[in-house]
């Protein structure tokens, strides 16, 4: 299965985001995020007893003043979120040639957001294989290779880090249910963002006539004629289906995303920031 | 190329029938989707039958053609060409006796024919075929049809002549049914055609194979028993081919004890000879020694036991009461008993009840029950007699006055003897006689001169022979091969019946009356119940035909006209094309199967299309 090769002018021109953090305090390591524990930012967190050792530059003197008891100011720590980027390398994601470009390329424009966050990045591809660090954004390509037969979310837990921010992009096309599916990637999360790709044909498909329809997964094929019945059938499922995502990602308060391949990639930026996946950076 | 079943040819129906469904079948074009199952559980509506497109020659295709093709071929039978016909001989070998005579050991004409068989194998390619056939009443196949010569050989090995003479019509019938148009007919005999019997012998060759022997051998046999005089003799015809008197030993024996040895001077022809030996004796073979044929040398005699007839005379005093007893005082095998096997009665006591092993015979006026109205009267004939009745043989009733017979009723009798309507003789009917005999002779014998005539000897002699031919025992104690043999049994048998002769060993119909044919090649027979002997009778060869051996002759005639051969349907084993054409079809139908294996056919369409 060959990789196609990123137009990353084009990529960093539409990349000018940046993953949209929770409020909530993170861990990670020391970097220019504010964590969950004490620090040395310039955020006030609390007051604490005086004890032998603390740093007298935290002493607050005017409390000592006014009180004549020893109090240290307490700081938010700073630090580099963990990011987890899920991506779904099976082989729908490759069903043609414009969806895999498509893919490759909203991967890379996350990756860019990832690297504008100064976050601690990973790549999760399989359930089998640890988390692979993404040192810069263009290293992404090296996991865009789509060939295996089931999607990483069918199979089982993944090696997400604890307290990580999660990233999935997948076409969401395999049998699931909508609610195990995203408490499973959302569970120990710090934040999950749900991104679903399709092509327009999947998510609208017209009347076609006869088709040997075969699965790019192997599982199965199928002479049909593509009438109106079977469009309008159609269409009713995938709608439940992407209506079922985007509830069950809102129950976990994930941001859920459906991009169409096709859109300008500086679209896809804009429809991710609006879904509150990335903001400007 | 030849087809043995050219009909299989229609099996290539199924080429084009493979085209059409390529042609017709409906091809959408492959869509790869990432989601099937959404599209799983929608209906399918049809758009019409499939559309006439341009053939589609796919590996497929060719397979399922190029399999049909071999299979097609197959089922015709075919064939490369030398290998599909063979030759086939039918021979028909002569099983008369007389074809296994000598004048020196292995020089019989069987030994020559045995050797002309093999030398007509040997010139045979490896891939003909022979049927054997041995002559008979009832011919029989020693081999085949149609066998391999691997096959024939032992069977050639084991035939032995010994048949009594007979007609070469049945077997050749058979021979020709065989050989058909595609074989060559071929008899070895040790007689020319003609003589044999077929003087208009076509369509084959008849090899003469006979030479001439000189043959003493025993053609007929006789043992009686005179038990008054406790002496039995054994008498012997013999016949000799030989130009002038001949010596030879001739033994009797009982068992392993020599009865009588002697040396006798056999004159040229027939000749009889009558020897004395004890009574009581066993079966006793009987033996010349050995010369050319030594089939018709010895002879098995079993001692006839005689069937003792039991006489009661029940007439009243008078004429005929007294020409009957004189009657049966010239009559042999016959006792007087109070409770015999054969009572003679005045008819009217025919009426009373008897056992069914009593035969009555009754004379006079019956009952008035058997009469119609009407007044005795006398006739001096014509008579009409039923000449096939045994009660009836060599009598003519001439001058003879057939006096006091009464008017019968219809139905009572079946007559036997009558004049005009009226019934002077019959054997009684009806329902109170079901299983039992009763004779009316409606005849006064006070007044008639039957008794005085030839006739009335005859007539007692008649009866007693007809009820001796229903007493338990064999009919006769000593047959010929091939003869019937008719026992009867005084009682139900207690196991399988069967008899034992020789190697001859078989099962018998259960009854009162056993028939069967005394078998080849004969010797002491026993009939047995479960392993009780009841009867041993003698079955000799005694054949005039086979043991006169000057008239043989030597000499082929006929020839063998324009055979087809013999189509080799059954040597598909040992043609290549039948290989070579399974091989082909089976491969196709692999490959094939390999080529539209599920899963496979799918990734192959994704790949050609991603």
């Amino acid at each position: 299965m060959p990789t196609l090769s990123i137009d990353w002018p084009a990529v960093h021109a539409a990349a000018s985001v940046r993953l949209a953090m929770p409020r909530t305090p993170l861990r990670g390591r020391a970097g220019e995020r504010l964590g969950a524990g004490t620090g040395a930012s310039l955020e006030f967190q609390d007051y604490r007893t005086y004890t032998p050792g603390d740093d007298l530059r935290h002493v607050d003197w005017a409390a000592y003043a006014r009180t004549a008891l020893l109090s240290v100011r307490l700081y938010r720590e700073e630090v580099a979120p963990r990011v987890d980027l899920a991506l779904d390398v099976s082989r729908s994601m490759a069903v043609t040639e414009a969806k895999q470009r498509a893919f490759s390329e909203l991967s890379a424009l996350l990756a860019c957001a990832c690297a504008s966050t100064v976050a601690d990045s990973c790549v999760i591809t399989s359930p089998g294989a640890a988390p692979e660090p993404l040192p810069n954004p263009e290293h992404i390509e090296r996991f865009l290779t789509c060939g295996v037969n089931q999607s990483a979310f069918e199979i089982g837990p993944l090696p997400f880090r604890r307290r990580s921010v999660r990233i999935v992009i997948s076409d969401f096309l395999f049998p699931h249910d909508a609610d195990a599916l995203i408490s499973r990637l959302a569970r120990e999360s710090a934040w999950l963002a749900i991104v679903q790709l399709t092509l327009a044909e999947e998510a609208e498909p017209v009347v076609e006539g006869g088709r040997r329809l075969i699965d790019v997964e192997g599982r199965g094929e199928l002479d049909l004629v593509i009438d109106d019945a079977a469009v309008r059938d159609y269409r009713a499922r995938f709608t439940r289906l992407r209506l079922e995502l985007s509830r069950a990602a809102r129950r976990v308060g994930a941001p859920f995303a459906h991009l169409v391949v096709g859109t300008p990639l500086r679209d896809m930026a804009r429809a991710l920031a609006a879904a509150g996946v990335v903001e400007p950076a | 190329m030849i087809f043995t079943t050219p009909l299989g040819l229609l099996a290539l129906l199924a080429i084009p029938t493979i085209v059409a469904i390529h042609l017709f079948r409906r091809r959408f074009p492959v869509r790869p989707v990432a989601g099937l199952f959404l599209w799983g559980v929608v209906r399918q509506t049809p758009e019409g039958g499939g559309r006439i497109t341009k053939l589609p020659v796919t590996r497929s295709l060719i397979l399922e053609c190029l399999a049909a093709l071999a299979l097609a071929l197959i089922l015709a039978g075919a064939r490369l060409s030398p290998a599909g016909v063979s030759q086939h001989l039918v021979v028909l070998l002569d099983d008369s006796a007389s074809m296994a005579a000598a004048a020196a050991p292995g020089d019989s004409a069987r030994d020559r024919a045995v050797r002309r068989v093999l030398a007509e194998l040997d010139r045979l390619s490896a891939g003909a075929r022979i049927t054997l056939i041995r002559s008979g009443d009832r011919p029989a196949i020693l081999a085949g049809p149609a066998s391999y010569i691997v096959e024939a050989r032992p069977a050639l090995d084991a035939w032995k002549p010994e048949a009594p003479h007979h007609s070469m019509a049945m077997g050749l019938r058979l021979a020709r049914e065989l050989a058909g148009r595609t074989g060559t007919l071929v008899v070895m005999s040790d007689m020319a055609a003609e003589p044999r019997g077929e003087p208009h012998f076509e369509g084959g060759v008849w090899m003469a194979l006979g030479d001439r022997v000189d043959n003493v051998g025993i053609t007929a046999a006789q043992r009686t028993t005179a038990p008054e005089d406790n002496r039995s003799v054994v008498s012997l015809t013999l016949a000799s081919n030989m130009t002038a008197a001949t010596s030879r030993h001739l033994s009797v024996r009982a068992g392993d004890a020599e009865v009588l040895a002697r040396q006798l001077s056999v004159p040229p022809g027939a000749s009889s000879l009558t020897l004395p030996i004890p009574a009581g004796l066993p079966a006793v073979r009987v033996a010349l020694s050995d010369d050319g044929l030594r089939r018709d040398d010895d002879v098995m005699l079993a001692e006839p036991r005689a069937r003792i007839v039991a006489i009661d005379n029940q007439l009243r005093e008078g004429r005929g009461r007294d020409a009957v007893m004189r009657a049966l005082d010239a009559v042999s095998g016959v006792t007087r008993a109070a409770s015999g096997h054969l009572t003679f009665v005045d008819a009217e006591a025919l009426d009373q009840p008897s056992t069914t092993d009593v035969w009555r015979v009754g004379f006079g006026r019956p009952s008035p029950t058997w009469l119609a109205p009407g007044e005795p009267k006398d006739f001096v004939g014509p008579f009409v007699l039923e000449k096939r009745h045994p009660l009836l043989l060599g009598m003519t009733l001439g001058g003879v006055v057939w006096a006091g017979a009464s008017p019968i009723a219809p139905d009572v009798v079946r007559p036997i003897v009558s004049t005009g309507d009226q019934v002077l003789a019959g054997m009684a009917t009806g329902p109170a006689f079901a299983g039992r005999t009763a004779i009316l002779l409606n005849v006064d014998l006070d007044r008639t001169n039957l008794i005085r005539s030839p006739d009335w000897p005859i007539l007692i002699s008649n009866l007693v022979e007809m009820r001796r031919q229903q007493l338990a025992g064999p009919e006769r104690w000593n047959y010929r091969s091939g003869e019937w043999v008719r026992v009867r049994l005084d009682r139900d048998q207690k196991a399988q019946l069967r008899f034992r002769c020789g190697g001859v060993e078989r099962t018998l119909p259960a009854g009162r009356l056993i028939e069967f044919i005394a078998p080849s090649p004969g010797g002491l027979l026993q009939i047995l119940d479960g392993d009780e002997v009841l009867f041993e009778i003698g079955v000799n060869f005694l054949d005039e035909m086979e043991t006169a051996l000057g008239d043989r002759s030597t000499g082929d005639s006929g020839k063998v006209g324009e055979v087809a051969g013999l189509r080799g349907e059954t040597s598909a084993a040992f043609d290549p094309l039948f290989w070579i054409l399974l091989a082909v079809g089976a491969t196709a139908m692999l490959l094939n199967w390999c080529l539209l294996m599920p899963g496979r056919s799918a990734r192959a369409s994704v790949s050609q299309t991603v």
